[in-house]
């Protein structure tokens, strides 16, 4: 009786909690849909996922759009900065400081470029004709962990953008053919450079921080791009940034596909009587090994979802397949031990000989 | 009901603090204006304002090799170069660069290694510096010692690039070629240390270091 009771002073306590935090202003946690104890890394995963499912060019009929996106780039502004998670998580919204008026643009282009919004392939449609900036891609390497359990990576880029300068310059330069008569009925046609009168403009460095993100399972040469965070045009658009993946080796693991592979030594001893034995896998995770049979070399054991994440859906996971190898005693056998070995181990000579390379 | 609700308030506060105390998924340090492994730098040689360079030319004489130059524009993919560790060297991704570590510039582009070798340059008569290798892998002399006061490389900073291999400096004298590469200075290595072998890093992708992904360790 005592804990229905409880039970039910405990439902009606969070319900006043939940309304109280509704009142208060808006759910921040609920909005990025992690819960209060999520790591900034988990934050930054469900903002980057979300801001490119709620961004109002991808959502044009839906008339809410604009405030769902105002109101995840606001989430993300508060949760990932350590000072106002903490004000927030006492106060609520209203009892965060003034001033943090921050534009969402500059969240979503630190996550996918200044001209991130642009979906759907709009860039490679636009006018082929605007020139652009050359594109950089930089190899971005990452370890067997990264890959198992996802990262973010921050990056500082120091880019030159075109500023506005005093005076003129020559722009669109071209070759154009001239006609000047030098008398009744004779004319001359000479090649002339031509420049348009453009307004000047400086290069100047600017520098800006982006977050990329090791998804979960990522594979080898996968690319993401920054859009716009390339190289600058001075009479275009600037080049893309993208980083691509390389999958480092790794001393215990080897990688194919969502498989991973692994070998592990076994004494002779082990082989016969069998043994127990743990692997430590990619996030310190332990896979429990019991044998109590006889095992081969040669022999594989199949763990199923020990693998890796598959990137489109980390529920499923590649399996883990171990090999065994046998290592044999390294010191000769006296004549007793040979003895003792032929009665115990009871099995009679084979001795077959046969091409054991194709297959007989 | 109101200090029930303090209380859960009080508590979710410092659950949260001692959560962010105990350092679960710290943050990486900032190395934000340090130039670190794995990033994408422009090298501007601050005696003749031009920038290391690189593109699919050879040298006409000499080794034959790819050429490096110096160019002026500051908006050329081409003057993009990798800093990566030594072959089989500890250069971790995000890790700052120490003043007299050995490292390996590699061009972007190209996929091919800062490099210099026993053969003349052909405008200055120094020591030729060309672009060498295949997706990143040359050999022993491509190894660079980065001099610079104090700990670490910092953007911005003037340093020095010593060759490991035959020890001379990474230099500009203000040489330039003719066609087809117009106005691009040339670039060689000699031996003393003067004004004339000053770099900066300037533009580029400057890597952080990140947190150490989420580890479940069983007690």
């Amino acid at each position: 009786m005592a804990t229905k009771g409880m039970n039910l002073c405990n439902v009606c306590c969070l319900l006043l909690y939940f309304t109280t935090a509704v009142l208060a202003g808006r759910d921040f946690y609920k909005i990025l849909g992690v819960t209060k104890s999520a790591s900034i890394r988990d934050i930054k995963k469900a903002y980057r996922k979300l801001a490119l499912q709620l961004h109002p060019d991808r959502n044009q009929d839906d008339p809410e759009a604009p405030d769902k996106f105002a109101d995840l780039g606001a989430a993300y502004e508060v949760l990932s900065d350590e000072e106002k998670r903490k004000q927030y998580d006492a106060y609520g919204e209203d009892g965060l400081k003034e001033g943090h008026g921050g534009s969402h643009n500059d969240i979503f282009s630190s996550f996918f470029g200044d001209f991130g919004f642009m979906f759907g392939g709009n860039r490679q449609q636009q006018d082929r004709n605007i020139p652009r900036g050359n594109d950089i891609v930089l190899d971005l390497e990452v370890t067997l962990e990264e890959v198992y359990s996802g990262n973010f990576v921050e990056v500082v880029r120091v880019k030159p953008v075109a500023k506005e300068a005093p005076g003129k310059r020559k722009c669109n330069c071209r070759q154009e053919m001239r006609t000047t008569q030098l008398g009744p009925g004779r004319f001359q046609m000479t090649q002339e450079v031509v420049c348009d009168e453009c307004p000047n403009i400086k290069l100047v460095n600017e520098e800006r921080t982006l977050e990329v993100e090791i998804e979960q399972g990522v594979r080898d040469e996968m690319e993401y791009p920054f859009i716009g965070e390339g190289e600058p045009h001075i009479d275009g658009e600037p080049g893309d940034l993208r980083f691509r993946i390389k999958v480092l080796k790794h001393a215990v693991f080897e990688r194919r596909g969502d498989d991973l592979y692994t070998n592990v030594t076994i004494s002779l001893v082990e082989a016969l009587v069998g043994f127990e034995m743990d692997i430590t896998h990619l996030d310190g995770h332990k896979v429990r090994i019991v044998r109590d049979k006889i095992t081969k070399s040669g022999a594989r054991l199949w763990k199923k979802g020990e693998g890796l994440p598959n990137i489109d859906n980390i529920n499923i996971r590649g399996s883990l397949i171990i090999s065994f190898d046998v290592e044999f005693p390294q010191t000769q056998l006296d004549e007793s031990q040979k003895d003792g070995i032929r009665s115990l181990l009871k099995q009679s000579s084979v001795q077959k000989i046969y091409n054991g390379l194709q297959g007989y | 009901m109101n200090t029930l609700n303090t209380v859960v308030r009080v508590l979710t506060r410092w659950a949260l603090v001692l959560f962010l105390w105990s350092g679960c998924d710290g943050g990486g340090g900032s190395e934000l204006n340090l130039v670190t492994c794995g990033s994408l730098v422009k090298l501007l040689n601050t005696r003749h304002n031009v920038r290391l360079h690189s593109h699919d030319v050879k040298y006409g004489s000499g080794s034959g090799q790819q050429s490096v130059t110096g160019v002026e524009s500051a908006d050329d993919a081409n003057s993009y170069w990798r800093v990566r560790g030594q072959t089989g060297g500890p250069c971790q991704r995000g890790a700052a660069v120490k003043c007299g570590q050995a490292i390996r510039i590699t061009h972007m582009t190209t996929g091919r290694n800062l490099h210099t070798h026993h053969f003349t340059s052909p405008l200055s008569n120094n020591q030729e510096v060309s672009a060498f290798g295949e997706a990143g892998e040359g050999d022993d002399l491509d190894v660079w010692a980065v001099q610079c006061d104090g700990e670490h490389w910092v953007r911005d900073a003037a340093v020095r690039f010593m060759h490991v291999g035959t020890r001379v400096y990474l230099s500009v004298t203000g040489e330039q070629y003719g066609h087809p590469i117009r106005g691009q200075r040339e670039v060689h290595a000699m031996p003393s240390a003067n004004q004339h072998n000053w770099w900066r890093a300037m533009e580029g992708v400057f890597i952080q270091p990140s947190a150490a992904p989420l580890r479940h360790d069983e007690l």
